[in-house]
C-alpha cells in the first residue's frame, strides 16, 4: 500500500485559499469579539443574581447557569440555528430564516449566551471569596445594595476573576470553529474549504491550527497586560 | 494491582499500534486473517446508503451491493466474511479509505479526476445529475430562474463546485450560497425557507423529498447542471481488491442480481421510484465482460 504523500505548502498562501483564511481569520475575530460582549454583560448579570438575597432571582440565575452549561454547544448552536425559529409560528419564522445573516446572528448568540453561563460561574467564586465581613462593610458606609454590587462588590469580583476568564476569553475564540456546522465561514470552516478543494487537508489544516496558536497567544499576552494594571493591591500576585 | 493494569494497559496498546502498522498490509489478506471487511456507508444518502431508523441499521442499494461484495468473499476464502460498517460522511470517506480505517465506501461517490488521483474506483455503477430541489408553488423551470435565489449544498460535494462554478461563470446569479454539512441539514433548511434550493444528485434528491412529512410539495426541477457517475471507492495500489469488488459488480449484472437490487430500492415500488434511463440500461449490459461462476476462485 503507497501511502506516500505529497506536501504543499503553497495552498496556504496560493490565490485563493490565502485569501480565504485571512478571511476565515477575521469571522472568527469579529465572531469571537461580539460573542465576548454579551458573554461578559450576561454573565455579569446573571452571576450577580447568583448571590443576591432574593431566592426567585437567585433561582433564575442558578437555573440559566446550568441551562446553558451542561447542554453541548454544538445541540445548542443546532437548537438556536434550526429549531428556534419555528418556535415564533409560521409568518415571523419565515423572515427570520430569510434573514440574510441569520447563521452569524445565531452563532454569536448562542456562544455569546453559552459563554456567559461559564463567566457567571467564575464570577460566582469570586463573589464567594470575598468575605462577608467586606459586604458588611460596605452597607454601613450607607451604600444602597444595587450601589454596593455596582461600585464594590462587581469590580471586586472581577478582579478576583481575571485569570479564569482569561481562559474563558481564550475558549469563545476557539469555540467559534463550532460554527461551521451552520454554515459559518470562519477559520475552520475555510481550511475544510480548502481541504475539499485540494485535498491537501493535512496542510489546511495545519495552517488554521499555527493561526489559532496565534492568535490564543496574542491574547493571553494582552489578558497579561489587563491582569497587571487591575491586579489588587497587596493580593499576592506575580 | 495498579501498576500491573497500568502496564497491561501500556502493553495492550502497543500491542494494537504494532498490528496496527502490521495490518497495514494488503486489503485481501488482511480480509481473509480477519474474517472481516470494514466498509463506510453514509447515514443520509437515500436510497443509496442511509441508516434506516426502524431497524437502526445502514440499508440500502449500495448495502446490498456490499452483502454480495461480502458474500464473493466468503467464497472466495471459505470462511464467512462479515461487515463492520462505518458511518462516514462526504468529508470523511476517502480519507478514511487511504488511511486504512475502511476497506472501502460503498455509498453515492461521484468519480472524478480529482478523487481519482488520492484513491482508486470501482467500475461506474450508477449516473445521476446534479440539479436542484425547490418547493413545487415556487415555479422554478430554468438556471435563470434560481438567479436572486439562495441556494444550498454540502460541503465536499461535487454538486456544490458544481453549483459554485456556474455562478462564478455567470450562468446565474445566486443571492447566496449556503453550505451544509449533510443532506438532511440541507433538506431542513430547505423546508424552514432558509433556502429556495437545495442541490445535489437527482436519486438523492428524490429520496430526500420521498422522506419528507409531505412530499407532494417539492419537486425536482427538470434541467440539470452537472453529471455524476457513482463508484466505489478503494484504496490505490491493491489492483486484486479492486478488481474482486468490480467483478462483483459486473458478476452481478450478469445474473440479474444488480437489477433485483436496482428495483429493490429504485423500481416503481422502491423508496425512489427512478426509472433506469435507456442509455444506463445499455452502459450496464455492455460493460460486463465474460464471467462465470466460480471467478470467486482464487
Amino acid at each position: 500500500m503507497n501511502l506516500a504523500y505529497e506536501f504543499d505548502w503553497s495552498v496556504l498562501w496560493r490565490d485563493p485559499y490565502g485569501l480565504m483564511l485571512i478571511k476565515g481569520l477575521g469571522m472568527t475575530i469579529f465572531l469571537g469579539s461580539c460573542a465576548w460582549i454579551i458573554a461578559m454583560v450576561v454573565g455579569i448579570l446573571v452571576g450577580t443574581l447568583r448571590i443576591t438575597k432574593y431566592r426567585t432571582l437567585r433561582f433564575a440565575g442558578t437555573f440559566y447557569v446550568e441551562f446553558f452549561r451542561n447542554i453541548p454547544l454544538l445541540v445548542q448552536m443546532f437548537f438556536w440555528f434550526y429549531a428556534a425559529p419555528m418556535l415564533f409560528g409560521e409568518t415571523l419564522s419565515r423572515q427570520i430564516n430569510r434573514l440574510d445573516y441569520l447563521a452569524i446572528y445565531v452563532s454569536i448568540l448562542g456562544l455569546g449566551l453559552y459563554t456567559a453561563s461559564r463567566i457567571a460561574e467564575h464570577l460566582r467564586a469570586g463573589f464567594a471569596s470575598i468575605g462577608q465581613d467586606q459586604y458588611q462593610a460596605v452597607l454601613s458606609t450607607g451604600l444602597s445594595q444595587l450601589q454596593m454590587y455596582r461600585y464594590v462588590i462587581i469590580p471586586y469580583a472581577l478582579r478576583l476573576a481575571i485569570p479564569p476568564i482569561t481562559a474563558e476569553f481564550l475558549t469563545v475564540f476557539k469555540n467559534t470553529s463550532i460554527v461551521m456546522t451552520i454554515g459559518v465561514a470562519e477559520l475552520t470552516f475555510q481550511s475544510y474549504q480548502i481541504d475539499a478543494d485540494t485535498f491537501h487537508g493535512l496542510e489546511a489544516t495545519t495552517g488554521a491550527m499555527l493561526i489559532y496558536l496565534a492568535l490564543g497567544m496574542t491574547i493571553v499576552k494582552f489578558m497579561d497586560v489587563i491582569e497587571k494594571k487591575y491586579k489588587i493591591q497587596g493580593l499576592v500576585g506575580r | 494491582m495498579k501498576k500491573v493494569s497500568l502496564w497491561m494497559t501500556v502493553l495492550l496498546v502497543s500491542v494494537f499500534m504494532v498490528s496496527g502498522t502490521t495490518l497495514a498490509g494488503p486489503t485481501m489478506d488482511r480480509i481473509e486473517k480477519n474474517g472481516v471487511i470494514k466498509v463506510g456507508f453514509r447515514e443520509g444518502s437515500i436510497p443509496f446508503a442511509f441508516i434506516d431508523a426502524k431497524v437502526g441499521k445502514h440499508v440500502g442499494f449500495s448495502v446490498d451491493m456490499a452483502n454480495l461484495l461480502a458474500e464473493n468473499l466468503g467464497k472466495r476464502f471459505g470462511k464467512k466474511i462479515t461487515i463492520k460498517p462505518f458511518t462516514v460522511t462526504p468529508k470523511t470517506r476517502i480519507p478514511m479509505v487511504v488511511n486504512g480505517t475502511i476497506d472501502a465506501e460503498l455509498g453515492s461517490t461521484t468519480y472524478t479526476q480529482k478523487r481519482e488521483k488520492v484513491a482508486d474506483f470501482s467500475h461506474i455503477f450508477f449516473f445521476s445529475e446534479t440539479t436542484f430541489l425547490v418547493a413545487k408553488d415556487a415555479n422554478i423551470k430554468t438556471l435563470a430562474d434560481l438567479s436572486g435565489k439562495r441556494v444550498g449544498a454540502a460541503r465536499a460535494t461535487t454538486n456544490l463546485k458544481a453549483v459554485e462554478n456556474l455562478a462564478k461563470a455567470g450562468k446565474f446569479k445566486p443571492s447566496a450560497i449556503v453550505v451544509t454539512e449533510t443532506h438532511p441539514q440541507g433538506m431542513l433548511s430547505l423546508k424552514s425557507g432558509k433556502i429556495d434550493a437545495y442541490s445535489t444528485d437527482r436519486s438523492l434528491l428524490e429520496g430526500l423529498k420521498m422522506k419528507s412529512p409531505n412530499p407532494e410539495n417539492w419537486e425536482t426541477v427538470d434541467f440539470a447542471i452537472a453529471y455524476e457517475p457513482y463508484a466505489y471507492i478503494v484504496r490505490s495500489n491493491e489492483s486484486d481488491f479492486r478488481d474482486f469488488v468490480n467483478d462483483t459488480i459486473l458478476w452481478s449484472i450478469k445474473t440479474g442480481k444488480f437489477f433485483e437490487i436496482y428495483e429493490k430500492w429504485m423500481g416503481p415500488e422502491g423508496l425512489v421510484p427512478l426509472k433506469m434511463s435507456p442509455a444506463y440500461k445499455e452502459y450496464l449490459q455492455m460493460m460486463v465482460y465474460p464471467i462465470n461462476d466460480g471467478w470467486w476462485k482464487k
